[in-house]
Formats: C-alpha cells, structure tokens, sequence
C-alpha cells in the first residue's frame, strides 16, 4: 500500500519537474527515488496487512513482485536517459507515463478487489497505448498505437462485462467473498462460469496468449525499441501476476472451467508462439514470439496454482526480465547504429564489439533455457511444479517447444559470429553497458545460486 | 401503468437503437442512435430506483460523450456512407467467433434460474447521500487511485497531441 503510494507522489514529482525547469535532474531522480522506493517496500516483507475494506492486501506475493516492478522500471528509466537524449521535450511526459504504469502493475500485484484490478490494469493499457504510438511521425508507430489501443479496449469492455455477471451471482467484488462462493456452492450458476471465462479471456489477452496474440507482435514491432522492452518485460509480469493472484485467491486455485481453459490456451499459445518465431526476421517481433512463447510456459504455472507455486511464477518472472533487459540493452544501441532493426543488424557484432556480441549470447542463452543461467532453472522448477501436478502431456509439449526455441534464439547468435561485418560503427553508451553488465550478473548469480529467489515465497 | 411492459418497451428500444448503431452506415446516424440507445438504458436505470446514476449516464454519455463523438464525426468529416472492404474471410471469423459468445450467453441464462421479477431495491437506495457514502467509505481507495487512472491518460493525450517544437 505504502510503496503504491510513493510510487504515485514519485510520478506527480517527475511531471512538476518539468513545470520547474529541472529537466536534467528528471532522470536521475526518477532512478534514485525508485531505488528508495524498492528499500521501503522491502520493510512490508513478513507483514501482510489488507488496506480499505479489503481493496488491496499485502502479502510477501505483492512485495516480491512490486520490488521486481520497481527493479525493471529503474532499469528502463537508465535506458530513457540515453534513448531520449534527442527528445528532451517529452522526457517529463515519458517518465511519468511509466512510473505512472509502475504503479499500475502494483496494483495489479496486491489487488482483493475487482474494482481495483480493473483500475490497475487500466493505468497499464491507457498509458501504454499512448507509449506505443509515441513515435508519431512514423506510420508503424501509429499503427502500433491504434491497434493496441482498439484492442486493448475492447479486451476492457469483455473484462468489465466479465466482472458485472460475477458480481451478478457473487454480489461483491471481493476475491474472498468470491473464493468462498465457489467453495459454498457444489455447481457453480452458469452466469458465473460465463463471468469467469470472460475475465479469463481479458486476462489472457493482456498477457498476449493465443488465440488473443494478434497484437502483439504488430505492436511490439512498432512501438518504440525501448517501449517494447518494458512491454515485453513488467507488463507480461504484471499481467501473470494479476492472473495467478486472480486464479490462487478468487477462484480457489482453478474451477474446473478455468483449468480446462488454461490448458487449451496453454497449448495453443506455446506452438503458435514457438512456431511463427522461426520465420522472423525481425528482431523485435521475434522478441514478441518469444514472448507469446514464455506466456505459455508461465500458463503452466498458473494451472498448476494447486501446489503453491508463486515462487516458481516469481523466479521464472525475475529470469524472464533480466533476460530481456540485457538482450534490450545490446538491441537498443546496435538498432541505434544501424538504423534497422532486423536479424541483420546484427551481422558480424561478434568481430565488431564482442562485450556486447558476448553479452547478447548470454541473455539469448538464458531465454532459451541453457545452464548456467536463471532461465534455465527458471524452466526447470517450472516443469517440475507442473508434473508433480499431473500435466504430464502439456510438460512434454513443452519440452519438445523449448528445443525448437533454441533455433531460434541461435539465429541472432549466428548472425553476429557467423556472418560479415558491414562498415557501421557501433556506438555503446555507458548506461546500455551497465544495464547489460547489470543484468547478465543478475541472471548468473541467479542461476547459480537460485535458492536466493527460490526460497523467498512459499 | 404495469412496470414490466415499461421494461419490456424499453428493452426492444435500447437493442434496436443499439443494432441500428452497427448496421447504419453513415457514422452520424450511428452516433444518433447511440443517444437514443443510452436514453433508454438510463430509463433502465429509474426502473431499478438508481435515479442518481440515470442522471449522471445521461449527462456523462448523452451529453458529454455523445457531443465528442458528433464533433469528431463532423471535423474529420467522416460523415461518407463508404465502408472499408472486408474480406469474406474476415467476415465468417467474426460471424462465427461472434455467433458462439451470443450461443454461450444465450446458454447460461437459459440455464440460469433466474428468480421471478420483484420490486426493486427500497426507493431511497440511489440517492446521492447513499451513492456519496458508498463511494466514500466502502470504495474510497478506487475513487482516490482513479485519479493517477485520469492524470496518465491526460499525460497521454499530450504525448500523442502536443505540437511539435523543430
């Protein structure tokens, strides 16, 4: 509650900054302040509490996930700094716009109330519609926030008539309230499954899983490179989390309908995702495939909610980021360069920087789930959970979508050892580099030692 | 007068007006009959004794919204009976995913046991004093966070509309 708190007087401080002409200071500040964000937040660790009749509720679940939130935002603002220097007109607006989605994500992390996981998942879409289409003179921008836009508020209108036939039965929006109606009632009234499976479909849009994808790479593709990092990164976040929060607390760990509809969308989301990444030779739309990928393995998880598996969503969640974060943080600066942002850029990185060359490897390495790195484990707890819970098939499936997914990872490596170099330079500013040293840290002492994640939520 | 044929009236003219919404073709008859279509939703609202959030739907949606949307219609001069090519496939994809939500909620009323009609809440339950309590003591947090909901939009609407300085 504390932390959603800050994190909102944060984004009002940043949007007077540029009132008082203090443009400069905004970037630093923003970092600084959400890293004294992240120390406060840590002092709710082992003190649940609920807050406002019940709206938001603070476990060591909301904590966890809003210091990883708070993590990934400092992160991207490093990288604003650099990206926008071209832009200073508008840092104010984009800073606060996505400490503005911070605080959106965390209410989606710590909601007991409908109301509230309405409201947080609409500070997230709203300003991120805006955040896609932010390049305005280019049409792919455009289209990418249009889309995005159009879609994602359809998705709203589905998720809101979802919650009015729940409320319908239930008479309350309280996930408590609802819990104990599914445990008191033997056969659940068809308005509420109906209900229910709406929600399910909002959810599953918003973590871009199929057959509700078709956003996501024409989206991820047009939207600012750095915009499509921080999409690609605590939006997937924030959405599982809200949709395990969602299923583990409402729905008493999955209604039968749920689960059945988990596990067809689980299906369909790892071959659709796994399987039209390898004709991509975009990058960022491969990263949106890859991302589709990853919402399928973490459905797994959430359909395996019976055996306690929040700090297997929370350390896939923390591998999937770090991974991400330092691929962003080579791309951003080779498409900087370049000027394209296909497979192609790439070309020939390993003669003409290997740090970043060498850096790009590893955080492809650890989105395929190769040792040493945390994506590995992150995989590994992830088929276990979800075998010990009898999903014996969809496990194997996902194996077998975890090998094709190492193709296509080893296309970006092979393009920049195996192919020529072309004339460019590569520039590399220092707060990319120290993003990706940063991450790629992270990532190995993570998979090295994953107990320091593994161990933090029951 | 008996209130179920009042509801019964209402209801056959908020769907018409709301089919009439999708099937027109020029974008002004469709905004024309989006107000009749919110008209007779907020008469749904006085029916069920929430008199407040009639007033609020009308002035907020008839009235606010409704003259956005005329005003956009009218200055981007959209006002053409054209439509957009649609290919046939897109069309059997919307029809049949389109056709199955209806079946599915067609279904669960038809399954649903719904109780016989009764007189709604006592007639005092949507005046302002008791919405205004609500709002702030049961929903105050939603209310107070609404704020960063509307403050980021606003934001965002400057990102996107803010003349450029070259």
């Amino acid at each position: 509650m504390n932390t959603l708190i800050y994190t909102s007087v944060l984004g009002f401080t940043t949007m007077l900054m540029e009132v008082l002409n203090l443009r400069k200071f905004i970037v630093p500040l923003a970092v600084i302040g959400l890293a004294v964000i992240f120390g406060l937040n840590l002092q709710d660790w082992n003190q649940p509490s609920t807050h406002f009749n019940d709206m938001l509720g603070v476990s060591n679940f909301s904590v966890a996930f809003s210091g990883l939130a708070l993590f990934i935002t400092m992160i991207i603002l490093v990288m604003a700094g650099e990206y926008y220097t071209n832009d200073e007109n508008h840092i104010s607006d984009y800073v606060t716009i996505l400490i503005f989605i911070t605080a959106g994500a965390m209410m989606m992390m710590s909601f007991n109330n409908l109301v509230m996981m309405f409201l947080g998942i609409e500070t997230l879409s709203i300003a991120l519609y805006a955040l896609a289409g932010s390049k305005r003179f280019d049409t792919r921008s455009n289209e990418a926030g249009f889309k995005y836009f159009l879609m994602g508020s359809f998705a709203s209108a589905i998720l809101l008539f979802g919650i009015a036939l729940v409320y319908g039965s239930v008479h309350s929006f309280h996930l408590s309230l609802i819990s104990s109606f599914i445990s008191e009632n033997s056969t659940l009234p068809p308005m509420f499954i109906t209900g229910v499976i709406l929600i399910g479909f909002a959810m599953l849009f918003k973590v871009s899983a199929a057959p509700f994808h078709f956003w996501a790479p024409d989206v991820y593709e047009g939207a600012p490179a750095l915009i499509t990092a921080f999409m690609s990164t605590l939006v997937k976040i924030a959405g599982f989390a809200a949709l395990y929060r969602l299923v583990t607390i409402g729905f008493n760990n999955g209604t039968p309908q749920t689960d059945q509809m988990l596990y067809v969308v689980a299906i369909l989301t790892l071959l659709t995702g796994n399987l039209s990444a390898l004709a991509q030779d975009n990058f960022k739309r491969l990263m949106a495939y890859s991302g589709i990928s990853h919402a399928g393995y973490m459905l797994l998880i959430v359909l395996s909610a019976k055996s306690h598996v929040s700090s297997t969503l929370f350390y896939y969640s923390a591998a999937y980021a770090v991974a991400g974060l330092a691929a962003f943080s080579v791309a951003l600066p080779v498409f900087k360069s370049t000027g394209s942002e296909l497979l192609s850029a790439f070309n020939g990185l390993g003669k003409k920087n290997p740090v970043m060359a060498a850096g790009l490897t590893m955080a492809m390495i650890g989105m395929a789930g190769i040792p040493p790195f945390a994506g590995f484990f992150g995989k590994f707890y992830l088929f276990t959970k979800a075998f010990e819970s009898g999903l014996f098939y969809i496990v194997l499936l996902a194996v077998i979508n975890s090998m094709i997914g190492v193709y296509y990872y080893f296309k970006v490596i092979m393009a920049m050892y195996g192919k020529q170099p072309d004339e460019t330079q590569i520039e590399n500013p220092l707060s990319y580099q120290l993003v990706m040293w940063v991450c790629t840290a992270l990532s190995l002492i993570w998979g090295i030692v994953p107990s320091l994640l593994t161990d933090l939520l029951l | 007068m008996d209130s179920s044929l009042i509801f019964y009236l209402l209801s056959a003219l908020s769907v018409v007006s709301a089919l009439f919404v999708v099937f027109s073709r020029s974008p002004i008859y469709s905004v024309l009959s989006l107000i009749v279509c919110f008209f007779s939703i907020a008469g749904h609202y006085v029916m069920l004794n929430a008199q407040f959030l009639a007033i609020i739907h009308i002035i907020v949606y008839a009235g606010a919204i409704m003259v956005l949307m005329l005003f956009t219609v009218m200055l981007l001069n959209l006002n053409k009976t054209t439509e957009p090519h649609k290919t046939n496939m897109t069309k059997i994809a919307a029809v049949i995913s389109g056709g199955l939500l209806m079946l599915t909620l067609l279904a669960s009323i038809r399954a649903e046991k719904l109780a016989a009609y009764q007189s709604p809440a006592p007639s005092e339950l949507g005046y302002v004093q008791h919405v205004g309590l609500k709002l702030f003591q049961d929903f105050l947090l939603p209310f107070e966070i609404s704020s960063i909901l509307f403050v980021s939009a606003m934001i965002a609407a400057v990102v996107l509309a803010k003349k450029e300085k070259h």
